[in-house]
C-alpha cells in the first residue's frame, strides 16, 4: 500500500530508504565542507536542502518557508554536535577512555543514576498509581511532584542540603559529599519523570478492568498484579529509563550537595573518590582546557546517546494500545 | 436465597451536578430482574453499586448475609460489562480462568467457552476477537466463578444487530439457569429476558412489576413512552372517557400498546390523519396526528393507508389502561 504524502507516494520502506538517503548525502555535504574548512557552507547547504525538500512536497511557497526556517533551528542544534564529534582527538579520546580515573568517573555516572531511578520507582509507583484514580487534594500534590521540574537545580541541591543537610531530617545521616547525598539529589530532580510516565501508563488502563478483577475474585493486590500492574509495565520501565537519564546529565544539584563523593567501587575493591560525570567534565574544562574536556564529553556523550537510544526504544514500543479491547 | 437492595449513593464528576441514584428492590432465586431506563438514568451506577465498585449508604442482603459493607471480591457476584473487559494480556481461556484462583468454582474454562460456541477461541488475546466473540468470553469468565448472582450492564448494546440477536438468544438459555441483575436501555431485551422489570429514571425507581405489567398497564405517562405505548391525555375522548376508565376516577392518560389500536374500525374513538409510514420487518409503523393530542398515536398495520389519509382509531376496551401523570 502506497501512502499519499504530500506529493510523494511512499511506502514505509520507501520512506526509511529516503531518510537513509538524506542522511548519508548530509554526512558527505559536511565532511566536504568541514575538510575546506568551512563549516558556514554546509549550513548553507542545509537551508537549501531544506528548501528543495520543501518543494518537492508541493506544499507551495508556503512549504518552503516553513522548511527553510524549521530547518535554522536543526543547524543550531545539530551543527554544533557535528563538529564537537569531528573536532575530537581520537588519541586523546583513547587515552581518556583508558584512563582508570575516568573509569571511576563513569561507574559513578551510570551506578549512582541506577539507584536513584531504583529509588524512584520503588515510591514513585505507588504514588503515579494514587494520581492516575484520583484524591482529594490531588492537584496540590501533582504540582509538588512536578516543583522540581522548574526550580533551577542548584536550587534543587540547597534545597536538598537544607532538608537533609545538617540539622535536617536525619541528625545522623551524612549527604554533604556522600552517596546518599547524591542519590538525594538526583532524585529530587528525577523523580517527577518516573511519578509522571506511571502515572499516564495507569491512566491509560481502564478502571473497568480493575473492577473485572475485584468482582471475580480477587483482591486489590492481586488485581494490581495481575491486572493493572502487567497492563502499566511498560510505562513503569519507560518512567524508570526517564528518570535515570535525567539523573546521568544532572549537574547543579549535585554539584552542591555532592561535588565529589566517596564510593565503593568494585574494579578496585575499596573506597575510591570520583565525581559526576557531568561535575567531572566542567572540572576538566575549568583546569584542563577544551580538548582534555572535550575528550571526557565525548565518551559520555556516547554513554548519554546509548541511553537516549534506549529510551526511544522502549518509549515508540509502548505506543501499542494496551487498553480495553 | 433472596438479593434485597436498598441503596442510596451520590456521585459527583468535577464540573457537574452531583448525581443522586436511590433504589430498592429484590431478586428472587432463579429470576431475571430488569433494570430498564434511559440512558443517564443511573441504571449503570446502580448496577455497579450493588457490586461495591462505588461507596454507598443503605444495605445489600443476599440471603440474609448484609454485604454492603463488603469490597467487590467478598460478595460472590460476577459482571458482565458493556464493553466486555477483558484483560488484553491474557487469553480468552486465560480470562475465563481468572476468578477461579480466587473462588472456589469447579467449571471448566474450555467447557464454558464450548457452551457458547467460541471454544476455538481459547488461545486467541482480546484485541483480535470481534465484539460477540469478546462478550461470549466475557460472559463465560462471569459465568466460571459459579455466581450467587450475575451482574450484567448493557452486554449487547456496543454489538451489531445481526450478533445481538443471535447473543440475546444464548443469553435467554443462560439466564434460564441463574440469578441476574440485567440493566438495559432497550425494552425489546428487557422484554425479552425479564422475569420482572424495574424501570428507573432520573436515578429513582419509577416502577416495579412483570413485563406485563410494565407495558401494559405502565404506571405513569413516563413509562408508558419509554416502553412504546401511546400516551393520551383522557380528556381527548370527550364523552367517551368514561367507557374508558378502568376504575381509577383520578387517571389522566390513557396507555394502549401500538399492536393493540384498531385501524379504520367502525364506531371510532378517535380520528386523525396518517403522518408518516415507516417500513419494519413484517408490518408498518403507522403514525397518526390527532387533532388536540399532543403526542402523535402509533398503529401497526400490515396494509397501511397512505400518508394525509384520514383514518379510525378504535381502542379495545379490554387492552387499554390508564395512568396518572
Amino acid at each position: 500500500m502506497t501512502r499519499e504524502t504530500g506529493a510523494l507516494p511512499l511506502n514505509a520502506l520507501g520512506r526509511g530508504s529516503v531518510a537513509l538517503t538524506v542522511v548519508a548525502v548530509q554526512l558527505v555535504a559536511f565532511a566536504a565542507a568541514y575538510s575546506l574548512g568551512r563549516p558556514t557552507l554546509y549550513a548553507g547547504f542545509v537551508l537549501l536542502s531544506a528548501a528543495a525538500l520543501g518543494f518537492a512536497s508541493r506544499r507551495g511557497l508556503f512549504g518552503v518557508a516553513m522548511a527553510t526556517l524549521g530547518s535554522v533551528l536543526l543547524v543550531a542544534l545539530g551543527l554544533p554536535l557535528l563538529l564537537f564529534v569531528a573536532r575530537q582527538s581520537p588519541s586523546l579520546i583513547a587515552e581518556k577512555a583508558t584512563d582508570p580515573g575516568v573509569h571511576r568517573v563513569l561507574y559513578l555516572g551510570v551506578y549512582a543514576p541506577l539507584l536513584t531511578a531504583v529509588v524512584c520507582l520503588a515510591f514513585g509507583v505507588p504514588l503515579a498509581y494514587h494520581l492516575s484514580r484520583g484524591f482529594p487534594g490531588q492537584q496540590l500534590i501533582e504540582s509538588l511532584v512536578d516543583l522540581p521540574l522548574v526550580v533551577p537545580h542548584s536550587v534543587a541541591g540547597i534545597v536538598v542540603l537544607y532538608g537533609f543537610g545538617e540539622g535536617g531530617m536525619f541528625p545522623s545521616l551524612s549527604v554533604f559529599g556522600t552517596l546518599p547525598g547524591m542519590i538525594l539529589a538526583l532524585t529530587f530532580v528525577s523523580a517527577p519523570y518516573a511519578v509522571n510516565a506511571a502515572r499516564e501508563a495507569f491512566e491509560s488502563v481502564d478502571d473497568r478492568l480493575e473492577y473485572a478483577a475485584r468482582v471475580h475474585g480477587a483482591s486489590p493486590w492481586q488485581a494490581f498484579r495481575r491486572v493493572t500492574g502487567p497492563l502499566a509495565v511498560r510505562g513503569m520501565v519507560t518512567g524508570g529509563v526517564l528518570a535515570w537519564a535525567r539523573a546521568v546529565s544532572e549537574f547543579g544539584a549535585v554539584a552542591v550537595v555532592a561535588y565529589s563523593v566517596e564510593f565503593f567501587y568494585p574494579p578496585a575493591g575499596e573506597q575510591v573518590i570520583a565525581q559526576h560525570a557531568p561535575v567531572f567534565v566542567y572540572n576538566t574544562y575549568l583546569q584542563g582546557g577544551l580538548d582534555e574536556s572535550g575528550a571526557i564529553a565525548a565518551l559520555l556523550l556516547a554513554v548519554s546517546a546509548a541511553i537516549f537510544l534506549l529510551v526511544r526504544w522502549l518509549t515508540t514500543d509502548a505506543t501499542t494500545t494496551q487498553g480495553v479491547a | 436465597m433472596t438479593l434485597e437492595v436498598d441503596v442510596e449513593a451520590t456521585f459527583s464528576a468535577d464540573g457537574a451536578d452531583a448525581f443522586h441514584v436511590a433504589a430498592d428492590f429484590a431478586v428472587r432465586e432463579g429470576e431475571t430482574l430488569v433494570i430498564l431506563g434511559p440512558s443517564g438514568s443511573g441504571k449503570t451506577l446502580l448496577l455497579e453499586t450493588v457490586a461495591g465498585f462505588h461507596d454507598h449508604g443503605g444495605t445489600v442482603e443476599n440471603g440474609g448475609r448484609v454485604l454492603s459493607d463488603r469490597p467487590p471480591e467478598g460478595r460472590d457476584f460476577a459482571f458482565v460489562f458493556q464493553d466486555y473487559a477483558l484483560f488484553p494480556h491474557m487469553t480468552a481461556s486465560e480470562n475465563v480462568g481468572f476468578g477461579q484462583r480466587y473462588r472456589e468454582a469447579d467449571a471448566d474454562p474450555d467447557a464454558l467457552l464450548a457452551d457458547l460456541g467460541v471454544a476455538d477461541l481459547a488461545d486467541r488475546y482480546p484485541p483480535t476477537l470481534s465484539g460477540g466473540e469478546a462478550q461470549r468470553v466475557a460472559l463465560a469468565r462471569a459465568l466460571a466463578v459459579d455466581p450467587s448472582i450475575l451482574l450484567l450492564d448493557e452486554p449487547l448494546s456496543s454489538l451489531d444487530v445481526p450478533t445481538r440477536q443471535s447473543l440475546r438468544d444464548d443469553l435467554q438459555d443462560v439466564l434460564a439457569d441463574v440469578t441476574s441483575i440485567y440493566v438495559t436501555h432497550d425494552r425489546t431485551t428487557a422484554r425479552a429476558l425479564a422475569d420482572r422489570i424495574v424501570v428507573m429514571n432520573d436515578g429513582q425507581v419509577v416502577q416495579t412489576g412483570t413485563p406485563e405489567d410494565v407495558f401494559e398497564r405502565p404506571a405513569s405517562p413516563l413509562v408508558a413512552r419509554f416502553t412504546g405505548s401511546n400516551v393520551v391525555p383522557l380528556a381527548a375522548f370527550g364523552d367517551r372517557t368514561s367507557q374508558l376508565l378502568d376504575g381509577d376516577r383520578d387517571a389522566t392518560h390513557l396507555t394502549v400498546r401500538p399492536e393493540d389500536v384498531e385501524l379504520g374500525a367502525h364506531d371510532p374513538d378517535l380520528t386523525g390523519t396518517v403522518e408518516r409510514v415507516t417500513r419494519e420487518d413484517a408490518t408498518s409503523r403507522v403514525t397518526v396526528a390527532v387533532g388536540d393530542v399532543p403526542e402523535p398515536i402509533t398503529v401497526f398495520s400490515a396494509d397501511p393507508p397512505a400518508p394525509g389519509t384520514t383514518v379510525s382509531l378504535r381502542f379495545p376496551r379490554e387492552r387499554v389502561a390508564t395512568c396518572r401523570a
